[in-house]
């Protein structure tokens, strides 16, 4: 009964929203041709990263703490140690092993190609995870425990180093506002530091929580 | 730090990381220094705002709605000075409070310093979808403070604050979407002249689920239910902080929103709140009348108070009924602080949580029991506290508009929250079980709670100040 009543208004909210959709007209602004228009002095020529990086980095700046939030969370709730790798078989191991320097190149290619196409940090970033929890499924890798000065160091250096250049820039007049000649070359700076530290962050969330109890998954 | 606005948000973000990097448990003096810069920035934004009106900063240079908006005008220069003066003296407590060993003290510092970043960013930003980040900042923040290194208990209830705080800002997000399809912007300075009473129904689902969204994250009552056990099992400061800053956030939101840009739509549903207010005030006050522990008890006293909050919204006809609102937030924000900050007392001193188990603190803790009776005054809206005049400013602003039911649950609230204020210190004053151990307190925890408790107090006697800044609109 509970269950029909909550299939009904689910029912109902889609049926109003999906109406009320339909009817709409053209927005009252066009945001894509300010972006456009003022993609030649963003420093890069993809508008999507134009956008997280230059027009709304604060948003993009804020969105990084979010993401070391999380792991500090998920640090806070575990102080068990990490178990013991269990190796996989050799060929997955193999596999794993022969896909690593590969993927390791895909993000720094996605790093590139974040200027120009669709890329950045965010998905360098997962790439570099990935790989990592890869290496760790099949034994060659084993969990993270409480994190070391340089494991540290190395998951706040992104945000650190964006956090610094955005406060730098307030000399020019405002947070993060990039002498434009110069645009291009800082979000890419920018961009590198991320990706390690999304890449170790993004590690951590799985690594950290690698533990004895609660299975190997 | 030129610009106080920015540095509001930048210093809290360098400290966090820096105490991070310093590791487990570091960086209380970094934390103290910075919150001591942030409280002077506050203190200088205030001062700026007071003299000439709304400060602005426009991100990157672009200006919105290409790029991002900051803003702080009367309302947002109040909050940040009470969230760094309030955090000022929670840090103070807190170092003091947390053992050398005390597992919940590992990732402290970062977390909070992180919390109070998220809080900063939301009060002056001025963007729908930044909003939306900076409420992930406070909430994701607030709950892994809430989880830290504690038992199985805690961690349930955090997990049922993270899922109500992702509900929360998924409908929020929601909505924004929505609203973003329709006008193509998220700058709210760029929509307040767009939305209109002849706004398309979309803008209206919009707009409901956003307050949705906001009031789960506001525990209003029925939304109330991951409150008591977040609140109440965590660590005092922690406590402390939540019920003090957290949950106003979004409530400060709300009304941003209620009288910004969907001041169009929003008096259609303007008695909604207040009622459920009226359900939290009465709900909230027999369950903490009812409680058998003192951090629950002090808990569902904040599913109580944050009641009045939502009386105002059919009265923000009168200009009091804004004025209330606001000294009832500065008024709760102080005297639950220190409420929280006296109940760490007695838990270290006694070991325990029971209300029963006061009983001889009257003699032993004499600093503790005063600040909990200045606090209770503020709750019970005695005068001269601030929690007096924002009852006189409601209750003068419901008969102004000859809306009377709000005055009586109004007072009726006080006197409830009279009778459990009365029930603890009633308790403390009975004689202590021969033998019961007392352990030695640091004295700057009990100074702490007092100082906390007396602001909230003394701030009555700056009552019109605080109403002259809150009055500088955009």
């Amino acid at each position: 009964m509970k269950r029909l009543a909550v299939f009904c208004l689910a029912c109902a909210f889609v049926v109003l929203t999906g109406g009320a959709l339909i009817e709409l007209g053209p927005a009252a602004i066009d945001l894509r041709g300010q972006v456009a228009a003022q993609l030649a002095a963003s420093g890069v020529s993809h508008p999507v990263t134009a956008v997280l990086l230059n027009f709304r980095g604060y948003d993009t700046l804020l969105e990084v703490a979010v993401l070391l939030i999380a792991l500090l969370a998920i640090l806070a709730v575990t102080d068990k140690p990490p178990a013991a790798p269990v190796p996989a078989h050799p060929l997955l191991q193999a596999v794993a092993r022969g896909a690593t320097p590969a993927m390791i190149l895909v993000a720094v290619y996605l790093l590139w190609a974040g200027a120009h196409r669709p890329g950045g940090a965010f998905q360098a970033g997962a790439v570099l995870a990935a790989a990592a929890v890869l290496l760790h499924l099949v034994g060659l890798l084993p969990g993270w425990g409480a994190p070391g000065l340089r494991l540290r160091l190395g998951l706040t250096a992104g945000f650190a180093l964006f956090l610094a250049l955005a406060a730098a820039l307030l000399s020019q007049g405002a947070l993060l506002q990039y002498p434009p000649a110069a645009a291009g070359t800082l979000i890419l700076v920018i961009e590198a530091g991320l990706t390690v530290s999304l890449g170790l962050i993004l590690a951590g969330l799985f690594l950290f929580l690698s533990r004895d109890e609660g299975g190997e998954t | 730090m030129a610009d106080p606005l920015v540095g509001l948000v930048l210093l809290p973000l360098g400290w966090a990381t820096l105490a991070f990097v310093l590791g487990p448990g570091r960086g209380a003096w970094a934390a103290l220094a910075g919150i001591a810069a942030q409280a002077w920035l506050a203190w200088l934004l205030a001062a700026q705002v007071g003299a000439g009106g709304t400060a602005r900063h426009a991100v990157g240079g672009w200006g919105a709605p290409l790029g991002i908006d900051l803003a702080a005008d009367g309302l947002s220069a109040a909050l940040l000075l009470l969230t760094q003066w309030l955090a000022l003296g929670v840090a103070l407590y807190a170092r003091s409070y947390f053992a050398a060993g005390d597992p919940a003290r590992r990732y402290f510092w970062p977390l909070a310093g992180f919390l109070l970043a998220g809080l900063n960013a939301l009060f002056v930003a001025n963007d729908l979808f930044n909003l939306y980040v900076t409420l992930e900042l406070v909430g994701l923040a607030a709950v892994g403070l809430v989880a830290a290194a504690g038992g199985e208990r805690q961690i349930a209830a955090a997990l049922r604050y993270l899922f109500a705080a992702l509900a929360g800002s998924g409908l929020y997000l929601f909505g924004v979407a929505l609203v973003y399809g329709v006008y193509g912007t998220v700058s709210i300075a760029t929509l307040a002249p767009l939305i209109t009473p002849e706004a398309p129904r979309l803008v209206w689902i919009a707009g409901g689920l956003m307050a949705l969204g906001l009031v789960v994250k506001s525990a209003l009552f029925p939304f109330h239910f991951w409150l008591p056990p977040a609140h109440g099992g965590a660590p005092a400061p922690v406590s402390a902080l939540l019920s003090a800053l957290v949950v106003k956030a979004s409530f400060y939101l709300l009304l941003r929103l209620w009288l910004g840009p969907f001041a169009p739509l929003a008096p259609a549903a303007a008695w909604l709140p207040a009622l459920l207010g009226a359900a939290a005030i009465f709900w909230g006050s027999w369950r903490a009348i009812r409680a058998e522990r003192l951090k629950p008890l002090i808990a569902w006293s904040t599913v109580a108070q944050l009641g009045y909050l939502f009386l105002i919204f059919p009265l923000l006809a009168v200009p009091a009924a804004f004025g209330a609102g606001v000294m009832q937030v500065f008024a709760h924000a102080l005297a639950k602080a220190a409420l929280f900050a006296a109940a760490g007392v007695f838990i270290q001193a006694t070991g325990q949580d029971t209300v029963a188990g006061l009983a001889g603190a009257a003699a032993r803790l004499p600093v503790t029991l005063f600040a909990i009776g200045l606090a209770g005054m503020t709750l019970a809206g005695l005068p001269p506290s601030a929690g007096f005049l924002a009852k006189w400013q409601l209750i003068e602003a419901a008969l102004a508009l000859g809306h009377w039911p709000i005055a009586v649950v109004a007072l009726a609230g006080g006197l409830m929250a009279a009778v459990y204020v009365f029930r603890v210190l009633r308790q403390a004053f009975c004689l202590a079980p021969a033998g019961a151990p007392v352990a030695a307190v640091p004295r700057a925890l009990e100074w702490t709670a007092f100082a906390l408790a007396a602001a909230s107090v003394l701030l009555g006697f700056f009552g019109v100040d605080l109403m002259t800044l809150i009055e500088v609109r955009a």
